[in-house]
């Protein structure tokens, strides 16, 4: 998952696979995307009698012009209203206009179309100058062309619908998260993970809001600008030139420019990942930063992580600018020419002053929906790079299970390792060719040095792992038959390094068998030599455990893990250094309840401590990879030089041993 | 208990039951509060507001030349003033001493102020996006501050609080809430003043026209302001909710990854996904609350002001038609109404209506901006429960030793963890203290490093009380290997210089050495510099705690700490390490946690621990003739 390693590098075909990937990904939402379109057409109608209130106000009104002889004749839709207001004084006519006015505010929110006579709904909050706050608006993308009742509902619908998506494309994201291989899996990038699954899916629907939407609505507005211009000034061919020339920029710029954004947007991103993954590191280990007085050294890392995330947000802030300037320079030009030529138009005395005002900001209107569609290819880029970080860890391997998995019967005799070989991702091997069994009814034992490959090995077994070549079989069954879930269902697993989670003890425990009863809890407990302690917390088997059970002190955690294990009643029990942090006493018992456990179970038990060791039906001791001896501890220990034994005399007689040695 | 770490506190944080405390009052101390958070950027603000000045008294005179040339001259064909024809460079012969300009004259006038227009446009525009740059570089400054000073401040907070919160929320806070900083001046301080202004300044021309249209812009304010009333508390509950849920969830994604392992071992990934999608759709519902509502608020504000402003047009209309004279602030003016007049009208109170829209939803942002950093100084008023004393000293060089005195500690009222500590360990020797797990050990070593004062009692090194001591001098005075060895993703040498960061590459190997790691150090495929759970570089648990006990070595500290050092070890590499480190170790003082007794033999003094107490204290000889608790330890570690 350590997609910061190599910087990527997205083409335009990259790009448009994408977004049409992404497309595809939100055809299950279809409809709901029609039905919004389809409110976004009905929002814009309106628009389409916004100027003639104001223009039947100043002709017939104002300049007393009687109905029937203005200068142009109002369109055929409108000859039925104009009949009925023909015959009306003024102040009927005013407050006909009122009346309707006020209800064009109510429903649809706009009275005219000046600036301040129509708003948009929409429920934009602050964000922030970073790549993660502003994805927020985008994950809430709630927006409406109109206001009033229409946008109300609009906007309400608009929000539902991105979060519906948004909350299917990011369970899925973290579904996939969660069946990724342990192996590939990096604790060091949890935030990595978070962020992709808060931060970079949100691009899913600005990715198609950018796409369909903007376009659409830029479109439609523009011709409907087109066709109320018409109406109402008659043909000015340099206006629909113009415009089409600043689309036409619009998208030129955007070309060379395309593949800088996507970079940009990418390292962005990426830092932003990175400052959360530092920063989730230094609080998960504050203990460790807190005892090792680094408090500063970790300070100093996030530091330089997080403002090495604004520095990239920047950075895409200036590419904006210059994208801008590059776009401007040209537009202003052709604004500039249409300007001159509309106030030609005042000057010649075609049109009045007050028409300025009107057609100009129709012709800005129409400008800016240009340049918005325009700019589509633009905008499109910035989703991009957050739909490449998302579908990257969507296409990770995962976990998979055969499509034919089989059933596995619960093991009545043997787990086979047979051969197996592992190596790490970088090249080294962990195991070579090991071969053991685990048999029901016995306790089996991994023995070694540091590294030998014992958890390894162990990991094997519930497919952690997976070895290259050879294989693991249940019953003679090959594992990889059956499905992995089938297959660790009756396998628990005690990790070296306890994890527990924020919830009671009751809650940690049930994790492996949610119908436990209270009565096989406290029985599990009390083999585990947990129950004591537990009773003795405050809220006993209910107390909250706090963040990683920090309340316990390691060897409690430890009898809570195989407790938890226990609870399970599986078939088979792996153990993983389950005595490193106990006191002898509480470790013998533990080995006597594993004893009794295994005769019911295969179960395997990793350890260094001999008094663990020395009753398991049968001893392998691995060394670099190899099991090198195998037997009962006696059989062993009358090997003269063997592993083993030395292993063994080590322990027991520590220093003087040594020094004894040296003595033969 | 101490201070604000109490468990009220903390329960309201990160875990809601905060329903809505913020009251104008708590806004203004907001506001306060993050101004001082400017302090060290004051020299950049001085410098953009000066740049934003320039720039707005730039456009000033320029503005006013163009727009009166333009709408009064060029459009209506009325004469230039004399400083409009020198601005513009046209000879006032032509120009000003006319009575009215034909058609190419004006077209002229007009040429001169689109070319003028364009050219200081293109002066302008490099400058206004320059400010707008330093705007963004100054703001991201200011909420990186802010984000550092809350990492600090959770650094400093102790365990205690750390067992309680939850990861996922700290990082919310401080990413998420912290980035409100930003919005600050603009959202509560420039916006509103800009647009009050511009509404007044609206209702001052409307009042120019006639008296009671003026009043009646004044009084679209009332309503909006009962609107804002009535919302505001909603808003505010909704704000915290949707930013409370959005924390939880992340939250919820942090505390599964970090236990991936045994939700994969114990199939319990259906499980978590159910979890993570509830805490999901919660996010969600709680942002639809807070986002429909304000949506609602800007919507209702447009319904009042269109409402007047159309209102006002028709009134307006009635006046132009009749071509009423003027009512300027009362009395009758020189001007009547016409239909230009009324389009100015029209625009003056539209824009009134435009700014007075404009305060109000920014006053609605302004609500989540203050519930953001309301959470964030939440936070941050968390007072330390340990920290130094105003007259804190250095730590000075060990000479005689280490003292725990009468000590007690609990972490909670009923737990109790220490009782009645008393023991000495002196530079040299090494102490070694065993005893059942739950015992106190690990406490025990917390409380000297001063993770937590003692409720009673004290701590001395060399006669000294450890709070008198300056933290941070404190803790790099004293080494730590600790039981479950920590280790980060960057490289071997890096994980080893971790406190010590200035060591030469010299030392770190030296220090790998007494902790018998060199070895399997160089056998790694880039040696020191070989990245650790980048690529998959996995160490046994036995390579991390050696990696650990270097990393302890290298600070070369008098005081070294060992919580089960060797407990992942097989007998011989821990016997090398002890050996090794009891060589490196003379002259210090050394603590050993354990109950592995191959490892206890060789100290001078054991400290038998058993429910918070000291049990026995003495040499392991001594203690074995006596029979008691120590005797029956040994027994059950057993021989062969």
């Amino acid at each position: 998952m350590s997609a910061a390693a190599a910087p990527r590098v997205l083409g335009s075909a990259d790009t448009l696979r994408l977004l049409a990937r992404t497309l595809r990904y939100v055809a299950p939402f279809r409809a709901r995307f029609a039905a919004k379109f389809l409110l976004l057409l009905v929002s814009m109608l309106p628009l389409l009698v916004l100027p003639w209130p104001a223009k039947i106000v100043i002709d017939h009104v104002i300049e007393g012009i009687p109905i029937g002889s203005q200068a142009r004749p109002y369109p055929e839709l409108l000859a039925p209203v104009m009949e009925r207001l023909a015959g009306l004084d003024r102040l009927e006519i005013v407050l006909a206009v009122v009346g309707f006015q006020l209800a064009l505010v109510a429903l649809v929110g706009a009275a005219g179309s000046g600036a301040s006579e129509r708003d948009s709904a929409e429920a934009y909050l602050s964000s922030g100058h970073d790549q993660a706050t502003r994805t927020d608006n985008q994950a809430n993308a709630g927006f409406s062309v109109a206001s009033g009742l229409l946008g109300l509902f609009d906007m309400r619908f608009t929000i539902r619908l991105t979060q519906a998506v948004n909350h299917h494309y990011r369970s899925r994201l973290f579904e996939r998260i969660q069946t990724l291989p342990l192996t590939t899996f990096d604790d060091q990038r949890i935030g990595d993970a978070v962020f992709r699954v808060l931060y970079d899916t949100p691009a899913i629907t600005s990715a198609v809001y950018r796409i369909l939407f903007t376009p659409a609505a830029a479109g439609v507005l523009a011709l409907t600008v087109v066709a109320t211009l018409r109406a109402l000034y008659g043909d000015h061919p340099l206006l629909w030139k113009s415009a089409a020339w600043l689309l036409a920029i619009a998208f030129g710029v955007a070309l060379p420019f395309a593949s800088a954004i996507r970079r940009r947007s990418l390292a962005a991103r990426g830092a932003g990942a990175t400052a959360t993954s530092s920063l989730e590191e230094g609080l998960a280990n504050v203990l460790a930063v807190q005892s090792l007085g680094a408090e500063a050294h970790a300070r100093g890392r996030f530091d330089r992580a997080s403002w090495g995330s604004f520095r990239s947000h920047r950075a895409l802030v200036l590419l904006g600018m210059v994208v801008f300037c590059a776009a401007v320079v040209p537009s202003l030009w052709v604004a500039a020419r249409v300007f001159s030529y509309v106030a030609g138009l005042v000057i010649e005395g075609e049109i009045t002053r007050g028409d300025f005002i009107l057609l100009f900001t129709y012709y800005l209107m129409l400008a800016f929906s240009c340049v918005e569609l325009g700019s589509m290819w633009l905008r499109v880029q910035e989703s991009a790079a957050g739909l490449d970080r998302v579908f990257f860890l969507m296409d990770l391997p995962a976990e998979t299970d055969p499509a034919d998995a089989e059933p596995l019967a619960a093991l009545a005799s043997d787990v086979r390792i047979e051969d197996a070989h592992v190596a790490w991702p970088d090249g080294t091997p962990a195991l070579r060719g090991v071969s053991l069994e685990l048999r029901v009814g016995e306790l089996t034992a991994l023995v070694g040095p540091a590294g030998a490959g014992k958890t390894t090995l162990a990991y094997l077994i519930p497919r952690f792992l997976d070895p290259h070549q050879g294989r693991v079989t249940f019953d003679g069954k090959d594992v990889r038959r059956a499905s992995r879930s089938a297959l660790r269902s009756q396998i628990s697993f005690v990790f070296q390094e306890t994890a527990l989670f924020d919830a009671t003890v009751e809650e940690n425990l049930r994790i492996g068998n949610a119908s436990a009863s209270d009565a096989a809890l406290r029985s599990a407990s009390r083999v585990a030599g947990a129950h004591e302690f537990i009773e003795a917390l405050p809220q006993g088997y209910r107390t909250p455990l706090g963040r990683s059970g920090a309340k316990l002190s390691v060897g409690q955690r430890q009898r809570l893990a195989i407790a938890r294990a226990l609870l399970r009643d599986p078939r088979v029990l792996i153990l993983d250094e389950p005595t490193s942090a106990l006191d002898p006493e509480t470790e013998r018992r533990l080995v006597a309840a594993l004893r009794e456990a295994s005769r019911e179970r295969a179960v395997l038990v990793i350890a260094h401590r001999l008094s663990t060791v020395r009753g398991a039906d049968t001893i392998h001791f691995l060394e670099a990879g190899r099991i090198v001896e195998s037997g009962r501890h006696e059989q062993l220990m009358t090997r003269p030089g063997g592993a083993y034994r030395r292993f063994v005399e080590l322990q027991a007689f520590g220093a003087e041993a040594k020094e004894s040695r040296r003595d033969d | 208990m101490t201070g604000s770490e109490s468990s009220a506190a903390l329960a309201a944080l990160g875990r809601g039951g905060v329903a809505d405390r913020v009251t104008f009052e708590l806004v203004l101390r907001l506001l306060v509060r993050c101004l001082e958070l400017l302090r060290p950027l004051r020299r950049h603000l001085r410098l953009f507001f000066a740049g934003f000045g320039a720039l707005a008294l730039a456009f000033l005179p320029v503005g006013i030349l163009l727009f009166d040339a333009f709408w009064t001259r060029a459009l209506q064909g009325n004469p230039l003033l004399e400083i409009e024809a020198r601005a513009l460079g046209l000879d006032p012969a032509l120009f000003v001493a006319v009575d009215t300009l034909g058609a190419a004259e004006r077209r002229r006038v007009l040429e001169r102020c689109v070319a003028i227009g364009l050219g200081f446009g293109a002066v302008v525009l490099p400058l206004g996006l320059a400010l707008y740059y330093y705007q963004v570089w100054i703001l991201q400054r200011l909420n990186q501050l802010l984000r550092v000073r809350l990492l600090e401040r959770l650094q400093q907070l102790s365990l205690r609080f750390h067992a309680e919160s939850r990861i996922g929320d700290a990082m919310f806070r401080t990413i998420q809430d912290s980035a409100m900083v930003t919005q600050l001046i603009e959202v509560l301080i420039l916006t509103p003043l800009s647009a009050a202004s511009r509404f007044l300044f609206g209702v001052i021309v409307v009042s120019a026209f006639d008296l009671r249209l003026g009043l009646g812009l004044l009084a679209l304010a009332p309503p909006l302001i009962w609107l804002a009333h009535v919302l505001g508390r909603p808003l505010r509950v909704g704000f915290r909710r949707a930013r409370e849920t959005n924390a939880d969830l992340t939250a919820r994604i942090q505390e599964t990854l970090a236990g991936i392992r045994v939700i994969k071992a114990y199939g319990g990934e259906a499980f978590e996904q159910r979890r993570f999608e509830a805490a999901s759709q919660g996010a969600f519902a709680a942002a639809f609350d807070a986002r429909a509502l304000f949506g609602f608020l800007t919507i209702a504000l447009f319904w009042i002001t269109a409402a007047g402003m159309v209102v006002a047009a028709g009134w307006g209309a009635l006046r132009a038609a009749s071509e009423e004279p003027l009512q300027a602030f009362g009395a009758a003016g020189a001007a009547a109404w016409t239909l230009g007049l009324f389009n100015y009208f029209k625009l003056r109170f539209g824009d009134g209506t435009s700014s007075l829209r404009l305060a109000f939803r920014t006053w609605g942002q302004a609500q989540d901006v203050a519930i953001g950093l309301d959470r964030v100084f939440e936070l941050l008023d968390l007072e330390p429960e340990v920290k130094n004393a105003p007259d804190a000293i250095a730590l000075p060089p060990l000479r005689r030793g280490v003292r725990f005195d009468g000590v007690r500690f609990r972490y909670q009222p009923d737990r109790p963890a220490l009782e009645s500590i008393d023991f000495e360990a002196r530079v040299g020797a090494v102490t070694a203290i065993v005893g059942p797990t739950g015992s106190g050990k690990t406490t025990l070593m917390a409380l000297l490093l001063r993770l937590f004062d003692p409720e009673q009692g004290r701590i001395l090194i060399d006669d000294v009380d450890l709070r008198r001591f300056d933290l941070d001098s404190l803790r790099a005075g004293i080494a730590v290997a600790l039981q479950e060895s920590l280790l980060f993703g960057t490289t071997v040498r890096e994980n080893i210089r971790y406190a010590v960061p200035s060591a030469s590459d010299e030392a770190v190997r030296a220090a790998a050495r007494v902790a018998c790691a060199d070895a399997f150090i160089e056998s790694l495929p880039e040696g020191y510099d070989t990245l650790l759970g980048e690529r998959g570089t996995k160490l046994s648990t036995g390579q991390r705690q050696r990696l650990s006990i270097a990393r302890a070595v290298l600070k070369d500290a008098k005081v070294l700490i060992l919580d089960e050092p060797t407990a992942a070890l097989d007998a011989e590499t821990e016997l090398a390490v002890l050996e090794r480190l009891a060589a490196w170790g003379r002259g210090r003082l050394i603590f050993l946690v354990t109950h592995r007794l191959s490892t206890v033999r060789r100290a001078d003094q054991v400290l038998v621990l058993a429910d918070g107490r000291i049990a026995e204290a003495g040499t392991h000889a001594e203690l074995l003739a006596r029979g008691g608790a120590y005797a029956s330890l040994v027994a059950h570690e057993g021989g062969p």
